[in-house]
């Protein structure tokens, strides 16, 4: 119990001291995360409103699939990337293995399903009235679309924060494809392995501490964003 | 024509849920559409809205046939607007709402911002331009939806029901303003109802759907009955409040117990004089409740236990003289009975 409540107050010193490699190690991985989760926005809305919107021979498969690949263990995809992107793999001449953009690589995979997945959800919780009063008023397909998209903006929102809660979270994909390199590729929670293992806990709790505060401000976003849903 | 529709159906998995053979509706009138739940009347609405295609048959809206292309429906759909028996209305302000028609027809700010007032103050809401949508309650709900589908100068106004779930106060501002819109703008209304006595007031002209087909019967008069005996080619079936009436049949009643009875207005009499009573005929008495001018005739509404529909013409009118309150009897003539 002392290691803990020692480890604790070290910790709090050592945030409030604003310690350089503390500041290095949070901001790569906001960084890291923050790329990937408007990456993967970019993919994942659309994404999820064309398949919302159209119907297809196979529809239900691919969401299924979709919803299967929320289940993808983060090693999973460290491994498949790493595959590629090794020097023996197909895209090892990018020369993109242990750097930052392999991590997003590996980070977009993980959450493109999770935001396709919700914003397919949002969509369909849109009450089908809404276009077709869009229609009756003269809306093409497109601003009828476009409408929907609108009111399903809090569902949409609440799938992009959800998707940045998963990456900043992770570590297999920042392990296996960021190699954990100081002031490079180490993010907070390879680093508190890295602590971890040594047997330092001061800087991997003082880092646990500040993950915990990304994770409830995200989760307060949510509830936020969600409330204004409900409200609305 | 405003619309033509010939061999129409629209199908469901298996089910034929509309089958018109044949329909044809002039522009600039009201229409009633009436009918219970599940006769067809929302799919219908839909199809005159270009908002869903028939399964089989042809539409053709001022004379030219229907394309179901995108492209062929977009300048359709902007003659036409549906309001929605529960419309919904876009999260924000009032005036975004009624914007939203006027944005998508690239009409320019300015003048956007004066129709929407003429609107609003169309249906009495002036004084919501900037309210939030999602706080208004169920009547004005309705008149904002009202406002959205008028300020678009639709040529054909669809209402499904627009009274349903309205309070007396907006039911009236509500049909009002239909009236209005078809008198002063020269819009095509055609609306859905239960109610007979809208459809009365609103229209001259009636489609009455059954089935998810067309019928030529009114339905007012049509009541359940049950078979409580036989006697002389005739069952003696009893309605509501233990009100009896004898039915001719031919032979033996077969039919089931329980049956519909329709009483046809124009075969029922109004008399001071049971003595008229001749023969086997029914002779109910009863309250006179409402008279109302319809068409070229009075309707006259006589309370027996239930209310009894019937017409007089207009020279009957003036020699009978009857007064709401006034105690007489329904003659029911054997031709007026229908078992359905």
């Amino acid at each position: 119990m002392d290691l803990l409540l020692d480890s604790f107050r070290s910790a709090f010193l050592l945030l409030l001291s604003c310690d350089h490699e503390l500041l290095v190690i949070v901001s790569c991985s906001l960084k890291v995360s923050g790329m990937a989760t408007l990456l993967a926005a970019l993919i994942g809305l659309p994404l999820g409103f064309v398949i919302s919107f159209t119907t297809f021979p196979g529809k239900r498969l691919v969401i299924t699939c979709l919803n299967t690949l929320l289940a993808l263990p983060t090693v999973v995809i460290g491994l498949v990337v790493y595959s590629f992107l090794s020097r023996r793999g197909v895209l090892g001449v990018l020369d993109l293995l242990y750097t930052q953009t392999a991590m997003v690589i590996g980070q977009i995979i993980l959450i493109v399903p999770v935001i396709t997945v919700m914003t397919i959800a949002a969509i369909n919780r849109i009450d089908t009235r809404y276009r077709l009063t869009a229609l009756t008023l003269g809306a093409n397909r497109y601003q009828a679309a476009w409408l929907i998209f609108k009111e399903a903006r809090f569902g949409v929102i609440a799938a992009v924060i959800a998707a940045f809660g998963r990456v900043i979270a992770e570590i297999g994909i920042s392990m296996m494809l960021g190699g954990n390199a100081k002031g490079f590729t180490r993010t907070m929670t390879t680093a508190m392995a890295l602590e971890y293992d040594k047997g330092e806990f001061v800087l991997a709790v003082a880092l646990g501490i500040i993950l915990m505060g990304f994770a409830f401000g995200i989760n307060i976003l949510f509830h936020v964003v969600q409330g204004r849903s409900d409200a609305l | 024509m405003l619309y033509e529709l010939k061999e129409v159906t629209r199908v469901h998995g298996r089910r034929t849920i509309l089958d018109i053979p044949s329909l044809a509706v002039p522009a600039g009138k009201i229409y009633s559409l009436i009918g219970p739940n599940g006769a067809g009347k929302t799919t219908l609405l839909h199809l005159l809205a270009f908002l869903d295609a028939p399964s089989t048959g042809r539409i053709s809206f001022r004379s030219s046939p229907v394309r179901y292309s995108e492209r062929s429906l977009l300048p359709l759909r902007r003659q036409v607007v549906l309001l929605d028996q529960y419309p919904i209305l876009f999260t924000g302000a009032v005036w975004k709402n009624l914007d939203f028609g006027l944005k998508v027809r690239k009409i320019e700010r300015k003048k956007r911002k004066i129709l929407i007032e003429e609107a609003l103050a169309q249906v009495g809401m002036e004084d919501f331009f900037h309210a939030q949508a999602q706080t208004l309650s169920g009547g004005e709900t309705k008149r904002v939806a009202l406002a959205r589908a008028l300020v678009v100068r639709p040529r054909v106004l669809l209402c499904d029901e627009p009274t349903a779930n309205v309070d007396a106060e907006n039911l009236g501002v509500i049909l009002d303003i239909l009236e209005r819109a078809n008198r002063e703008n020269g819009i095509s209304v055609i609306f859905a109802t239960h109610s007979h006595s809208q459809a009365r007031r609103m229209s001259r002209h009636s489609l009455i759907m059954k089935d998810g087909r067309l019928s030529d019967l009114p339905r007012d008069n049509v009541f359940m009955a049950t078979v409580v005996g036989q006697a002389e080619n005739r069952v003696v079936c009893s309605l509501q409040n233990d009100i009896r009436i004898r039915v001719p049949v031919s032979g033996a009643f077969a039919g089931a117990r329980n049956i519909r009875l329709f009483l046809n207005p124009d075969h029922l009499h109004f008399t001071r004089e049971p003595g008229t009573c001749r023969g086997p005929a029914n002779l109910l008495p009863g309250t006179v409740a409402i008279i109302a001018a319809e068409n070229d005739r009075i309707r006259l509404t006589v309370d027996i236990g239930l209310s009894v529909h019937l017409f007089l013409s207009l020279p009957e009118y003036s020699r009978i003289s009857p007064a709401v309150g006034e105690r007489a009897f329904v003659l029911i003539d054997d031709k007026a009975i229908t078992i359905e």
